[in-house]
């Protein structure tokens, strides 16, 4: 095939993508004259004893209206980087200032972690990518790295409660199964949880969920799943088939989800369109009258 | 034939810089329809060790008979390498030309030449499978004691380390595609093993970044023999047949062993473009002509 018959293809392919994934942001996901920003800073975390030899960037968002004189909530985010992009699908700082400013949801710092990498030491060499490893994985290691390495560098400088439904873990794709995987291994310490076309597949024998999940006393999870018609079918399994049966299966166990099947692909506009939905539906109730 | 090895190229990079969501590497853009695996060599009772040499011909070592060492060259004709020379399970070609074995039953490794006698590198060991970097140095797995070492020629007395040890029967042994990492397949369990490569060559970070699929839980996965190609796959020989993973650890795919009821054990890139993988299978050679390529590691 020639050069330019695959960029025509190429081009095809993103109009046809774009014209699937007609999702805007809402104006709870924009600024807001009158509302107060929190501030976001960036970090990078080195010294991690789960993934020994892992480095990542980080950021934490602080609401302005927390001073540190009661335990805020805490939401984690994998794939920090584009959930905190001002510019990017989710924008969630922003979501997490509105939403606050109005009480829908409580005083919450938000953690935005990018997947490890552990750089390689030989001259040109690429580093090894942990992503895979680290969300697609069925254990608790990302969870004691939250638990173990995350959480206790943010507990320095700020007051975070222990308690588990103060606490939500979302991510896309990969993030996604991760962020249930956190909640399905430590529900003790998180059971809040959103997935944006969740890979409940069988990159690395996430496609079992449904199963155990039906088999398995209920754990007390709320959990936000968003999947979309055009997700992925490939050779890890198909995307909106995974998500049903994950869907169908937290139903016949009785847990408390919203499962919301979209139009769209394998990317983050749906569930960053309806990310405040999300938040809302979550915190419905906390804190517990 | 030159737009569609450029289109494979661009569509690799296209793939790999997606990053996150694409770079799903399917069986599909490595096996070539209607391409199967063809015998190379049979007749023999156990036949391991393949490896390449820098412009493509094929070795391998008649292990429980008398064929020695074998070579096929791009063209297909087979020849007398190292003739006699028995028990060896794994070679590769070093940057000084030499080509390096394991020989477990001598208890050591060797550097052979064809009309010399076997240099011996180390003696005293019993190893199973064997790595040699761009630098000269040679890892190898010990399997019996668990065991993976390091061989740095240019120290003299007190050269052979113990770089990692506690895996339950390390087998097979690789770099990365750029040499910055080392690949240790277990035998028993499913895990393939990743380190980091130090400076001095010792090993650190090690994680088990990928995972063989078994026949069932119980049964060992017989991970043994691996090869990376260009783009960073790597492929590994095991009970259910040759298992390939992409770059960051996920399973691509099972390809069908030539003859399953038969051990396969080593696996290599060869032919004029590294085109064909070759693995050893019992007591035969095969080889099947792929998408993928191999790489040069100089």
């Amino acid at each position: 095939m020639k050069f330019r018959n695959l960029l025509s293809l190429l081009c095809l392919l993103s109009v046809a993508c774009a014209l699937a994934d007609d999702y805007h942001l809402g104006p709870d996901s924009l600024r807001k004259e009158g509302v107060p920003q929190g501030k976001l800073t960036m970090h990078k975390f080195t010294e991690s004893k789960v993934y020994p030899g892992s480095e990542r960037d980080y950021w934490v968002y602080v609401p302005s209206q927390y001073d540190g004189t009661k335990p805020a909530c805490l939401i984690v985010f994998q794939d920090g980087k584009w959930y905190q992009d001002p510019h990017g699908h989710t924008r969630a700082p922003t979501v997490l200032d509105n939403l606050i400013h109005t009480g829908e949801i409580p005083l919450t710092i938000g953690l935005f972690i990018n997947p490890g990498v552990i750089p390689a030491v030989k001259e040109g060499a690429k580093p090894r990518k942990n992503r895979s490893f680290e969300y697609d994985t069925l254990s608790d290691q990302y969870a004691r790295f939250l638990l173990d390495d995350m959480i206790p560098q943010l507990k320095r400088d700020y007051s975070i409660t222990d308690d588990p439904e103060g606490r939500a873990v979302c991510g896309i794709s990969s993030g996604g199964i991760c962020a249930w995987t956190v909640a399905w291994q430590r529900p003790d310490a998180f059971r809040k949880v959103i997935s944006y076309v969740g890979s409940f597949t069988n990159i690395r024998g996430g496609h079992n969920y449904p199963a155990i999940i039906r088999k398995t006393e209920k754990k007390p999870i709320r959990v936000f799943l968003q999947a979309g018609e055009k997700d992925l079918d490939n050779l890890h399994g198909n995307w909106p088939l995974g998500n049903r049966q994950m869907a169908a299966a937290l139903k016949f166990a009785g847990y408390d989800f919203r499962f919301v099947m979209g139009e769209g692909g394998h990317n983050g506009k749906h569930g960053g369109a309806i990310f405040p939905e999300m938040l809302r539906w979550l915190w419905r109730d906390y804190p517990q009258k | 034939m030159m737009y569609a090895k450029h289109f494979g190229n661009l569509l690799a990079a296209v793939l790999l810089s997606c990053g996150c969501f694409a770079g799903d590497i399917s069986l599909e853009q490595v096996l070539i329809e209607g391409e199967s695996w063809e015998k190379v060599v049979g007749g023999m009772k156990f036949c391991d060790a393949c490896c390449t040499d820098n412009v493509g011909n094929f070795y391998y070592s008649d292990f429980s008979g008398r064929g020695g060492i074998k070579k096929v060259d791009i063209t297909g004709k087979v020849s007398d390498y190292i003739p006699g020379i028995a028990g060896i399970s794994a070679m590769q070609f070093g940057p000084d030309g030499r080509l390096y074995g394991c020989q477990g039953r001598n208890r050591r490794i060797v550097a052979l030449k064809p009309g010399f006698a076997p240099d011996i590198i180390v003696s005293g060991i019993r190893p199973n499978d064997l790595v040699v970097t761009v630098e000269g140095h040679i890892y190898f797995t010990e399997t019996s004691t668990r065991r993976v070492y390091q061989i740095n020629p240019k120290q003299g007395g007190s050269r052979l380390k113990i770089v990692a040890k506690d895996i339950a029967k390390p087998n097979g042994i690789v770099l990365s595609a750029d040499g910055g990492t080392l690949l240790v397949s277990d035998h028993m369990d499913k895990e393939i093993w990743f380190f980091r490569i130090e400076k001095d060559g010792s090993l650190s970070f090690r994680s088990p970044y990928a995972s063989l699929r078994l026949r069932t839980r119980h049964h060992p996965s017989k991970g043994d023999g691996m090869a990376v190609d260009a783009i960073g796959c790597f492929y590994v020989t095991s009970d259910l047949g040759l298992q390939m993973f992409d770059p960051t650890g996920r399973m691509s795919g099972v390809i069908h062993s030539p003859q399953p009821g038969k051990p396969l054990v080593s696996v290599v890139f060869a032919g004029k473009q590294l085109e064909y993988i070759y693995v050893a299978n019992g007591d035969a050679v095969y080889r099947r002509k792929v998408k993928s390529k191999g790489l040069m590691h100089w």
